[in-house]
C-alpha cells in the first residue's frame, strides 16, 4: 500500500460570473449565474514512503488545489484520495498529526511572537515530547543556524529566514509526509541553495516523504527523483526526473533585442537559422515581451556560440541575454509530445 | 487541552507585546466613565430610585458594562473573516487542532490581558476615585462564573458572524449590524429595566441579555436572592450549549464551500 493514493481526483469550484462596471456589480447582487471551474480534473498517482516528488505545472494548473486536498483543507469533488490509508478531509485533525505543510506565500508561525515561541506552541499542538523537541531544535540549529533567530519576531524576519523557520517548523513533529508549496518563491540564489540543502538533509535523515511544488526547475533538479507535471487539472507526465532533465537541461533560451524590428523579422530569423542548421534542429522563436525575441533550442545539438554567431552576423542585435528554459516552455514541450 | 493552553499563552504574550494599545484603551475608558457618571447624575437629579435602581446601582452597572464591553470585544469576527478572505485559515487547518477551540483560547489570551489592564483599573477607579460603593453579596461571588458564561455566548455570536465570511466573502455590514443589535438588546448601554415592559419580556427569551445584563446585574444588585440568580445562570448555560452546538454544526457546513485562491 502506497503512502499517498490518488485516483481520478477531482475538484471544481462554483464561481460567480461577475459583470463589468458599477451597473454590472449591482446586477451581480442578484445574479445566480455561476460557472463551474475545474481546478483538478481527474488526477491519479501513487507516492511511496520516502520519495521526493516534484509536483510542477504553470500557474493555475491545479497544484495548490491538489495539495490542499491532500492536507485535508479542501474536500474533493470526486475520486479517491488516501494518505496513509485514510481520507484527509474526513479525519483532518488526526491526519494533520502525520503531515507537515509549508505554504510559501503564507507563514504558519505566529506573526507577532518571537520565533522560539512559535516553536514552543507547535510543540504543544503536535504533542512533541521535550527530548524529541530538543533533539530537533539542535538539528535545525546545526543545519541553518536557527538559534540566531530565536528571539526575533517572525514579522521582522527576512523572507528567506522566515522560510527556513517555516520549513524547520513543518518537520518539528517528525511527520511522515511534508508538503512544500513553493518554498523558494521570491528568494535569491544563495537562500535557495540553503533551503534545498535543508530539505535534502531532512529527507535523507528522516526518510520523510516530500511533495514539492515549485516554479523553479532548479529546485526540482536538485531535490526530486520523480516528477509529476500537470496542466489544466490533468497529468501530463509522471515519471523519472532524468527524462525531463534531459529535456530541459540542455535547452537554453536566447533573448535578443533586434534593432530594427518589424513583422518580418521573426520569419527572417527562422529562415536564417533553418538554412544554417538544417530543418531537423528545431528552434522555437517567439516574441514574449516587448523588444525581446526569444530563441529556444537544444544546446546538445546546436552549440550556443554557433547560434549566436549566425544571429549576430545577420541581424543588428543591441542586447543579448541567455536564460535557462522556463517552466511554461517545458510544459509546452511535453504537450508537443517531447516525452512520448 | 495543553495545546490550547499554549495557544492562550501565545496570544497573552502578543497582548503584552502590543501593550501600548491598552494604554489608549484605559484612557478612553476613563473618559467614558466620567461622561456616563455625569450623564446619569443628571438623569437621577433629585430622585433616589428610578425603575427600581438607585444611582449607585445604575452607575456600577453602566461603568462595569463598559469594562466588560472591552473584555468581550475580542474582534473574533473580524480576525476570522480576514483569515478566511486572505486564505490564512489554511495555516490553522493544517494543524491538529479544532478551529473553534483554537480561536476561543486565542481570544482568551487577549481577554486575560485586557482583564488585567482595563477591567481591574476600572474597578479601582470606581471605588477609590468616584467613591462608588460596590455592595457585597452572593451576586458578587457568582459574577466571575456569570462573566465566563457571558464570554462564551458573546464568543459564539462573533464566531458565527466570522464564519459567515465563507459565504459572503466580507462581513463588514454584518459585523456592524451584529454589534448594534447586541449592544442595545443585551443591556450593555442601559440596564434592561429602563426598557418598556413588553420589550423586557421579549428580551428575556433571547440570548442577548445573557451577555451583559446577567453578569452586570449580579454586581449591581448582589443582594437579590439565590432563587433569582440560579435561573439566570441556568439560562446563560443553556445559551452557551445551544450556541456552541449551533456554531459547530454551522462550521461543518460552511467549511465545505471554502475556496483558497492564489497559491
Amino acid at each position: 500500500m502506497s503512502l499517498i493514493h490518488v485516483q481520478e481526483l477531482k475538484k471544481h469550484f462554483n464561481v460567480l460570473n461577475r459583470r463589468e462596471g458599477i451597473g454590472g456589480a449591482f446586477r451581480d447582487l442578484f445574479s445566480g449565474d455561476y460557472r463551474t471551474v475545474e481546478a483538478v480534473a481527474g488526477i491519479s498517482f501513487d507516492i511511496e514512503a520516502g520519495e521526493v516528488v516534484g509536483y510542477i505545472g504553470p500557474n493555475g494548473a491545479g497544484k495548490s488545489t491538489t495539495i490542499k486536498m491532500m492536507t485535508g483543507i479542501l474536500k474533493p469533488s470526486g475520486g479517491v484520495l488516501q494518505v496513509n490509508g485514510s481520507v484527509p478531509y474526513d479525519n483532518r485533525i488526526r491526519q494533520a498529526q502525520i503531515m507537515g505543510v509549508v505554504f510559501g506565500q503564507r507563514t504558519q508561525l505566529w506573526w507577532d511572537l518571537p520565533v522560539i515561541e512559535s516553536f514552543k506552541i507547535l510543540k504543544e499542538i503536535y504533542k512533541v515530547d521535550q527530548k524529541t523537541f530538543d533533539k530537533h531544535m539542535n538539528m535545525f540549529n546545526e543545519l541553518v543556524g536557527l538559534n540566531a533567530l530565536y528571539s526575533q519576531q517572525v514579522r521582522t524576519l527576512s523572507l528567506g529566514q522566515r522560510m527556513l523557520c517555516d520549513i524547520a517548523a513543518s518537520f518539528l513533529h517528525n511527520p511522515q509526509v511534508v508538503f512544500l508549496d513553493e518554498p523558494t518563491i521570491g528568494l535569491d540564489i544563495s537562500v535557495k541553495a540553503k533551503i534545498r540543502s535543508l530539505i535534502k538533509t531532512l529527507n535523507e535523515e528522516r526518510k520523510t516523504t516530500i511533495i514539492l511544488t515549485t516554479h523553479d526547475l532548479g529546485d526540482v533538479e536538485a531535490l526530486c527523483h520523480r516528477i509529476i507535471i500537470i496542466d489544466k487539472g490533468k497529468t501530463l507526465y509522471d515519471g523519472d526526473i532524468k527524462r525531463v532533465t534531459a529535456l530541459f537541461g540542455a535547452y537554453r533560451t536566447l533573448k535578443l533585442q533586434i534593432d530594427p524590428f518589424d513583422e518580418s523579422t521573426l520569419e527572417a530569423l527562422r529562415e536564417k537559422l533553418t538554412t544554417h542548421f538544417g530543418a531537423e534542429n528545431s528552434f522555437t522563436i517567439a516574441q514574449t515581451e516587448e523588444f525581446w525575441t526569444d530563441v529556444t533550442f537544444d544546446q546538445a545539438h546546436t552549440p550556443l556560440s554557433d547560434v549566436l554567431g549566425v544571429v549576430m552576423s545577420n541581424f543588428k542585435v543591441s542586447d543579448v541575454r541567455i536564460v535557462e528554459i522556463a517552466m511554461e516552455d517545458v510544459v509546452q514541450r511535453v504537450y508537443d509530445g517531447a516525452l512520448r | 487541552m495543553k495545546s490550547y493552553l499554549a495557544v492562550l499563552r501565545g496570544s497573552f504574550m502578543i497582548g503584552l507585546i502590543y501593550r501600548y494599545g491598552f494604554l489608549f484603551n484605559i484612557a478612553g475608558n476613563i473618559i467614558y466613565m466620567l461622561v456616563t457618571y455625569y450623564l446619569w447624575k443628571s438623569i437621577y437629579q433629585g430622585r433616589e430610585v428610578l425603575r427600581g435602581l438607585t444611582f449607585d446601582q445604575t452607575y456600577i452597572y453602566v461603568a462595569l458594562g463598559s469594562a466588560v464591553f472591552i473584555l468581550l470585544k475580542t474582534y473574533v469576527d473580524w480576525l476570522l473573516s480576514f483569515d478566511i478572505r486572505e486564505g490564512m485559515i489554511a495555516s490553522y487547518l493544517i494543524k491538529p487542532i479544532d478551529l473553534q477551540f483554537y480561536i476561543l483560547f486565542n481570544s482568551f489570551g487577549y481577554s486575560l490581558m485586557s482583564l488585567a489592564a482595563i477591567t481591574l483599573p476600572t474597578l479601582i477607579l470606581m471605588i477609590f476615585v468616584l467613591h462608588i460603593e460596590i455592595p457585597l453579596g452572593i451576586g458578587l461571588a457568582l459574577f466571575p462564573l456569570s462573566l465566563l458564561l457571558a464570554y462564551l455566548v458573546s464568543f459564539c455570536f462573533d464566531y458565527f458572524v466570522g464564519l459567515l465570511c465563507f459565504y459572503t466573502e466580507s462581513i463588514w455590514g454584518l459585523s456592524i449590524t451584529k454589534e448594534i443589535i447586541v449592544t442595545v438588546l443585551s443591556g450593555a448601554l442601559i440596564p434592561l429595566q429602563f426598557f418598556p415592559d413588553t420589550i423586557q419580556k421579549i428580551l428575556f427569551w433571547l440570548p442577548f441579555q445573557a451577555i451583559y445584563y446577567t453578569p452586570l446585574t449580579m454586581v449591581a444588585q448582589p443582594n437579590l436572592s439565590m432563587d433569582t440568580f440560579l435561573p439566570m445562570l441556568g439560562l446563560q448555560l443553556f445559551w452557551v450549549i445551544v450556541l456552541f452546538v449551533f456554531t459547530r454544526l454551522f462550521y461543518n457546513q460552511a467549511i465545505k464551500v471554502l475556496r483558497i485562491s492564489g497559491g
